[in-house]
C-alpha cells in the first residue's frame, strides 16, 4: 500500500502548545452556556459526564470495548502531521477514558492508576482543552477500528462536558452565536444578503445579458436553497451557478435571510446548539411554505 | 482443601460472575439510548445487510485488514484458532459428544498447538512498536499473559503431562449436574483450570467484552436508511434566548410586514 505521508515516530507533547483561543463572554451568553469557566467546573463536568454516559450508548460502549490494538494510531491527520502521541485517536479517547474509569467504573476506583484511571485535575483538563480541540471529527479512525469506535463521538462528548462548565473556544462559539443573530456563520445581515443577491442579478445582466433572479425570502417558492453562506459572499460564481441551474430547470426557488447557511458549528460544541442550528432550516422552510429543501455544505 | 476450592467452589463462583457480569454489561449498554444515526459508510441499507456486516466484522476483521496487515494476521489467526480450540473443548461438556465436535477434534487439537504463536506476536508487538507501547496499559499485558499461560499450559498438558481425560470429563459433568467431585490430577492441570477460572472472572470487567460489544456498536449495527426518520428518545425542544436577534418569531414578523421597496 502506498503511504502518502511518512508515519512519524512519537514526539510527546509536540502539539501541546497549540491551543485554541478561549471563548468570549459575549458569545457564550448568546448560546446558553456559562459565560466563563465555572469555579466548580470539576463537579459540573462530572455531572455532565454521567449524563452523557446515560444518553449516548456510543460513548459508554466505546469507553468499555477498546482493546488498544493501535489500528487507529497512525490514521489521524493530527498525529501524522505532528507525531504527538496524544493525537492518536486511541490516546485522545484515553484522555476521556481515564476520567471515566476513575469515577464511573469499579476497576478504576479500586485499581486507580494501574488501571489507567485518573482524577479530573487541572492538568487533565488542560489536556482535554488542547487535544479535544485538535480533532476535526472526520471519523477516519472509525473506518479502521475493528469495532467501529468513532473518536468523533468521544470528542463531541468531551466538548459537551467542557461546554457545560463554560469551557469552549472562540472560533466555535463566535460562529454559533452569529447564527442566532444573522442566520449564517459569516455574520451577513439580511440587508447585506439581499444587496448581494441584487448585485449578482445586475452582474449577470451586464456580463452575460441574462435576466435571472436571485429571490430572497420568497414565500411559496418550490425550493428553499440553503447554501454555504460563503457562496453569496466569496464564491459568488457558485451562487450564480445555482441561479442558472434553477432558471434552466424552471424551478421557483428562494434563499432565506433566516437560514442561509448549511454548515453547522453546533457539531463542534454541543447537542443543544447542533439541534438548534439544524432546526432553523425547518423553521425557515415552514415560514416560506416551500415544498423542498436543497441543502449544501 | 485446595482441591475442593479449585474444583468445587471456584467453578461455580467464576461461572456466576461471568454470566451475571456479562449480562450486566449488556444491560447497561442496552438501556443506553442511541440518539443519532452515526453509521460508518459504506453501510448496508437493510437489516439483513447489517447481520452480514456484523458476522463479517466478527469473523474476519475487514477494518483491520484495511489498515495494518501484521495486526490483522495475528488477530485473525488468534481468534480463529481460539474458536476451534474452544469448540473442541465442548467434548468435555457434552454427553454424548455430538458428531460435529468429534469431527473437529483433530483440527481443534492442532489449533491449540499453534494458538500461542499469534498471542506471542501480539505481545511482542505491544513491546516493540512504540505507538502501541505508548497506549498499552497493564490490563492489555495481563490479558495476553493470561491467554498465553492458559494456551501454553494446555499444549504442555496435551503433549507432555497427559491427563486422564475420563476423570476430567467426569469432574465437569459433576459440576454441570450439581454433584461436584474433587479431581486427583497433575498440578499443571490444576493451573490450567485455575487460569481459565481467572479468565472467566476477569472477562466481564475488562476489554475482553469487545467480543459482545461489537454487536451493539452503533457505527456498525445501524443502517444507512437515511430516508427514514430517526427519532432521538431524549430529544428536547429548542429555545431561543432573549439576546438572540434572529428568532423564528422575528422572522415571521419580518415576512408578514410590508415588503421592502414597496414605497417606491
Amino acid at each position: 500500500m502506498k503511504v502518502p505521508v511518512p508515519i512519524p515516530g512519537i514526539q510527546i507533547g509536540a502539539l501541546q502548545h497549540q491551543r485554541c483561543h478561549p471563548s468570549k463572554e459575549k458569545d457564550m451568553v448568546k448560546i446558553d452556556l456559562p459565560k466563563e469557566r465555572q469555579h466548580d467546573w470539576k463537579e459540573v463536568m462530572l455531572k455532565k459526564m454521567a449524563e452523557v454516559l446515560e444518553k449516548y450508548r456510543s460513548v459508554r460502549l466505546f469507553m468499555d470495548i477498546c482493546v488498544k490494538c493501535g489500528a487507529c494510531a497512525d490514521k489521524c491527520q493530527f498525529f501524522l502531521g505532528s507525531g504527538d502521541p496524544s493525537n492518536m485517536p486511541v490516546a485522545r479517547a484515553d484522555l476521556f477514558r481515564k476520567v471515566y474509569k476513575r469515577y464511573f467504573t469499579l476497576g478504576g476506583k479500586i485499581w486507580g492508576r494501574a488501571n489507567e484511571a485518573e482524577e479530573l485535575t487541572e492538568s487533565v483538563l488542560q489536556d482535554w482543552v488542547t487535544y479535544f480541540y485538535q480533532c476535526s471529527e472526520c471519523r477516519r479512525c472509525s473506518v479502521f477500528c475493528p469495532y467501529g469506535i468513532d473518536t468523533a463521538e468521544i470528542t463531541m462528548a468531551a466538548r459537551e462536558v467542557m461546554a457545560a462548565a463554560g469551557i469552549a473556544t472562540k472560533y466555535v462559539t463566535e460562529v454559533v452565536a452569529k447564527v442566532y443573530d444573522t442566520g449564517n456563520n459569516l455574520g451577513i445581515w439580511s440587508p447585506a444578503w439581499k444587496d448581494n443577491c441584487s448585485f449578482l442579478e445586475e452582474d449577470l445582466k451586464d456580463t452575460e445579458g441574462l435576466d435571472i433572479k436571485f429571490p430572497v425570502d420568497a414565500v411559496g417558492a418550490e425550493v428553499l436553497l440553503v447554501p454555504p453562506s460563503a457562496d453569496n459572499f466569496v464564491n459568488t460564481n457558485t451562487m450564480i451557478g445555482y441561479a442558472k441551474m434553477f432558471h434552466a430547470a424552471g424551478i421557483s426557488w428562494t434563499t432565506s435571510t433566516y437560514c442561509n447557511e448549511g454548515g453547522n458549528f453546533g457539531l463542534f460544541l454541543n447537542y443543544a446548539n447542533l439541534k438548534k442550528i439544524n432546526n432553523r432550516i425547518l423553521e425557515a422552510a415552514r415560514e416560506l411554505k416551500v415544498k423542498k429543501i436543497y441543502w449544501g455544505e | 482443601m485446595m482441591a475442593k476450592f479449585l474444583f468445587i467452589i471456584l467453578p461455580y463462583v467464576s461461572a456466576a460472575i461471568f454470566v451475571l457480569g456479562v449480562l450486566y454489561r449488556f444491560w447497561v449498554w442496552g438501556r443506553t439510548p442511541v440518539p443519532l444515526r452515526i453509521v460508518t459508510t459504506p453501510a448496508p441499507r437493510t437489516r439483513a445487510g447489517v447481520v452480514w456486516r456484523l458476522i463479517g466484522d466478527a469473523l474476519w476483521f475487514p477494518n483491520l485488514f484495511k489498515g495494518e496487515k501484521l495486526l490483522w494476521a495475528a488477530g485473525f489467526s488468534f481468534h480463529t484458532l481460539l474458536w476451534l480450540l474452544m469448540l473442541r473443548h465442548l467434548r468435555y461438556f457434552l454427553y454424548p459428544v455430538s458428531g460435529w465436535v468429534e469431527g473437529i477434534q483433530a483440527l481443534g487439537l492442532y489449533a491449540g498447538y499453534f494458538v500461542p504463536i499469534p498471542l506471542a506476536v501480539l505481545f511482542a508487538r505491544r513491546l516493540v512498536c512504540e505507538k502501541v507501547l505508548y497506549i498499552s496499559i497493564l490490563g492489555d499485558f495481563f490479558s495476553l499473559l493470561l491467554l498465553l499461560s492458559i494456551t501454553i499450559s494446555g499444549v504442555l498438558l496435551g503433549v507432555f503431562f497427559r491427563t486422564y481425560l475420563v476423570d476430567v470429563k467426569a469432574m465437569i459433568q459433576g459440576l454441570i449436574h450439581f454433584h461436584p467431585s474433587v479431581l486427583q490430577v497433575h498440578w499443571l492441570f490444576g493451573l490450567h483450570f485455575l487460569l481459565v477460572m481467572v479468565l472467566l472472572i476477569y472477562f466481564p470487567f475488562s476489554k475482553l467484552m469487545h467480543s459482545g460489544g461489537l454487536f451493539l456498536s452503533p457505527t456498525r449495527n445501524q443502517r444507512a436508511n437515511f430516508e427514514e426518520r430517526f427519532v432521538n428518545p431524549w430529544d428536547f425542544p429548542v429555545a431561543y434566548n432573549p439576546l438572540n436577534l434572529s428568532t423564528p418569531e422575528k422572522y415571521h414578523q419580518a415576512l408578514a410586514g410590508p415588503k421592502e421597496g414597496t414605497k417606491e
